[in-house]
This record gives structure tokens, sequence and C-alpha cells, in this order.
């Protein structure tokens, strides 16, 4: 077992902590793959996975060769990839904290989520910035249903633009609803055959590498559920949201 | 105390752990053989951890834990501990989980001695494993050492019952029971292992098949649990 200080207690320097989340199969790790591919020359990265049933994230962006294999880790989650990056992120951040002190001074951790719903959001004592992932084949109206990843992600990806015409999307639509979703937070229309979206990507994430160094960066929490309504026994009920501080209520969300 | 301890909801990494049920699950225990298979954790590897605890936390009590002997105190309670659990996939668990109770104890008893000690001891030599943990958590909170040893012997079935759920179709009352039956197993033991206060005394009462499972479950690349 390495030596292991305790690196909590030394805050700063430590890499940026980068969540991906989406739903199964959107593209995520092709998503972690091309930031990989679009920075690796020029920023030191770590990536983590978390998914569900076995190693096989870690085993794709090892083989996309984009990282040296040892860089690449993954996590269980005991079948809870929810509760892994939300309600106890314990496993991820000693897993973050091994990458940065084996390959210290790395400037980026990258965790994936193992693909969950549309309410699975990363806790900001995980992570410090992170991106939500759809795509254009889960439907054109996946955007504007909303939900906190969403509505209130760092940055919200509309991934796999390039398969739009065989799936009958309007990626603009799909955007702009997106957009609207999202009261003006950044929304990436992508795809990794796509130079300039890659691009754009590309100094999303410089830009929030440069505010966290800077010590302007403030770590957002999307929340963990999306506003829903309550129906009481008298045919009325409430609205409400878990982001707004709501938390003391009498129901359970499973 | 031990309630906020024994709440899974505390966030201590114990959820991605299933207590070794997974690795003897793929090992071929049918899940018929369960109950039989936590009484029998209950009162041989559990009652190892129990009393590694409750020897870690009055070596911790008794004193200026951070002078002279007092690291040499606590690394042989972590040597006879070690020298009870053969299997290394099984120690890595143990350390894992060890870091990640740390974390809980530094966060809720920052600055107590006992906290501050097995920290150093951890930032000297590595992880702790989570029984050594425990001890300086009942040192810093008061826990007595009969309820560290109940405590260990739930936590221990009650993960394996919430990992049993993720594992085979079954009423989670059901296991609810099994649980409490491991418990009721362990009670002739608990007096002993609470009276246990050099690392000789620790219960050496291994379980050799639950170490060749865990050696197995460790090279596995399909896995829910840790360990």
């Amino acid at each position: 077992m390495p030596e292991n200080p305790i690196l909590e207690s030394t805050a700063l320097p430590r890499p940026l902590r980068l969540g991906v989340a989406g739903p199964v199969g959107v593209g995520k790790s092709s998503l972690i793959a091309t930031v990989c591919r679009a920075l690796a020359d020029e920023l030191a990265i770590g990536v983590i996975t978390n998914d569900i049933y076995t190693d096989e994230d870690a085993r794709f962006l090892r083989s996309a060769g984009v990282l040296e294999p040892d860089r690449i880790r993954a996590v269980e989650t005991g079948a809870c990839p929810h509760t892994a990056i939300r309600d106890d992120v314990t496993a991820n951040l000693l897993a973050a904290e091994d990458l940065a002190a084996d390959f210290a001074p790395l400037d980026l951790v990258i965790i994936e989520s193992g693909g969950d719903n549309l309410t699975a959001t990363f806790s900001p004592a995980l992570v410090d910035a992170q991106i939500f992932v759809l795509d254009v084949a889960g439907g054109g109206d996946v955007a504007r249903k909303g939900g906190p990843g969403i509505g209130r992600a760092d940055l919200l990806v509309v991934n796999k633009t390039d398969l739009a015409p065989h799936v009958g999307v309007d990626v603009e639509q799909m955007v702009a609803d997106a957009a609207d979703a999202r009261e003006g937070r950044a929304v990436i229309a992508l795809s990794r055959s796509d130079e300039t979206s890659v691009a754009a990507l590309r100094a999303w994430l410089l830009g929030v590498l440069a505010a966290y160094r800077d010590g302007v960066h403030v770590a957002q929490d999307p929340g963990p559920m999306a506003p829903h309504f309550h129906a009481d026994d008298d045919g009325g009920g409430i609205l409400h949201s878990h982001a707004d501080g709501d938390h003391t209520h009498a129901h359970s969300h499973g | 105390m031990a309630l906020l301890l024994a709440d899974a909801r505390l966030p201590g990494g114990g959820h991605a752990h299933s207590a070794s049920l997974e690795p003897a699950l793929l090992g071929g225990l049918p899940a018929a053989d369960v109950p039989a298979w936590m009484a029998g954790r209950a009162t041989t590897v559990s009652l190892v951890e129990a009393g590694t605890a409750v020897v870690a936390s009055r070596v911790l009590a008794a004193g200026p834990v951070a002078e002279d002997d007092g690291p040499a105190a606590l690394a042989a309670v972590e040597r006879a501990w070690a020298a009870r659990t053969p299997s290394q996939a099984l120690r890595d668990a143990a350390r894992l989980l060890g870091r990640g109770y740390l974390r809980v104890a530094r966060t809720l008893w920052s600055g107590h001695p006992a906290v501050v000690a097995v920290a150093g001891q951890a930032a000297r030599h590595g992880s702790v494993p989570r029984a050594v943990v425990l001890g300086a958590v009942a040192a810093a909170s008061g826990l007595t050492p009969a309820d560290v040893v109940r405590l260990t012997v739930y936590d221990d079935a009650q993960t394996a019952a919430s990992a049993l759920l993720k594992l085979e179709p079954l009423d989670p009352l059901v296991t609810a029971r099994w649980v409490l039956d491991a418990c009721a197993a362990a009670e002739p033991h608990v007096p002993r292992v609470a009276a246990c206060t050099t690392p000789e005394s620790i219960p050496a009462s291994g379980a050799p098949q639950t170490e060749g499972w865990a050696e197995a479950h460790a090279l596995r690349t399909q896995r829910l649990f840790r360990a």
C-alpha cells in the first residue's frame, strides 16, 4: 500500500475535479476520451470511472490509448451509482486523492458517473464542476423535460450531433430548448468528429480550470431533484424543489 | 453514538462493500446458506474486528499516544489484526474502509487526541484498518467496549444483508430477521471480547474459506462490491 498522507488537510493546490454525468449510452466515456485527446499535451489528467457492474468504462478508456492505463481507475459503487456521487462520495474522494498523490502534480481529475437517470448529479463535496451529457439519439424532447443536471450543471453537452439526421432530431431546436431550461448557462452541441465543437469544449474546460486556479470558481450544486409535485388526499398538493433548501418533509424519494 | 455509527446513511464509504458476501456467492455459497454464513461471521471474523477495535480503544484512551511507546502500541494492535486477517484483499478493503471512517472521525471529532493519533499513524505508515479507526472513535466518543463489539457485529451483518438484496431477489424483511439472528449468535461472546485489553487477547477466530473467496473476488472484472 502506498504511503498515504492525509491530502484533505492541504486543500490547494489539488487538481480540479470535474464530474461527467448523464444517462446510460449518451457517450460519457467517449466525451472523456475526446477531452483527454484534446488536452493531453497541456494538462496532466487522471480519470475515475463508476461503472455499475464491471470496469468496462475504465477498460474502454484504457484501450482508447488517450492516457497511461494507470491514470484510469475504476471504483465499485455497490450497485448504487447515484449514492457514490451524491450521498456518500467516500470511494470516489479516496480514489481522487490516490490519483493526485500517485501522479502529482495533476491538473485535472475527471470522474465519470455510472450511467444513471436524469436526476443523478454530483455533490459539490466531490467535484468542483460538472458536465451533464445528453445525446440526440435519446430524443429531441429530453432537454425540454429538464431536471437538475440539465437545468443547472455547469455545462450541458448535447452529444452525437452527427447522428441527428438519422434519428430525426432538430439539433438547433434541442439546443434552444436546453438553453431555455438553463437560463443562460453553457450548452455545447458536440460531435467528436466536429473539430469546432471539440474546440468549444476544450475552451470551456480551460476557462473553468483558470477560474479554479484563480480562486474565483465556486462549485455549484445542481440539486438532487427537479421540482416535483406531491398530491395530498384532498385532491390538492404542493409543488416544491429540493434545491431551495426545503429538505424537511415527510416523504421518501426511494 | 452507537446508533449514529450503525446507520448506513453515515457517509463512510461502506455502501460499496458487501462484508464478503459477494465473494462468497460468486465462490459458490448457496443463497439459502446465507443466514448460517452470517451467524458464522458474527461468531468468528466479526469478533476479530471487534476485539481489535476494543483493544485499540483502550490503547488510545490510556494515554499520551503521541509520545514514545504510543505509536508502537497502536502498531502492535494493527499487527495483531493483520496476523488474524491473512487475505491481502480483505486487509486492503479494511484499510480502504478505515480511510473512509477516518474522514468521518476527523470531521466529527477533530482534534481529539485519539483521532489525531490514528491520523498520525495513517500519515506515517499508510492507511489503518477500519477496526483501529473505530477504536479511536470509541475513545473519542466514550463508546463502551460492549457497544463497540455489538456495533461491529451488527454492522457486518447489516452490510451483508443489504448487499444480498442487490445480489439475490428477496424480501428485505427476511434479511432483517437474519441480522437479528446473527447478532443473537454473537451475544454470548460479547463480554469476553469486550474484556480484551492486549493485542494477544484479540480473538483469533478466522474463516479460511472467506479469505480464499476474497482473494478470488479481487481478481474479477465484474463485481458490484469492493469486497
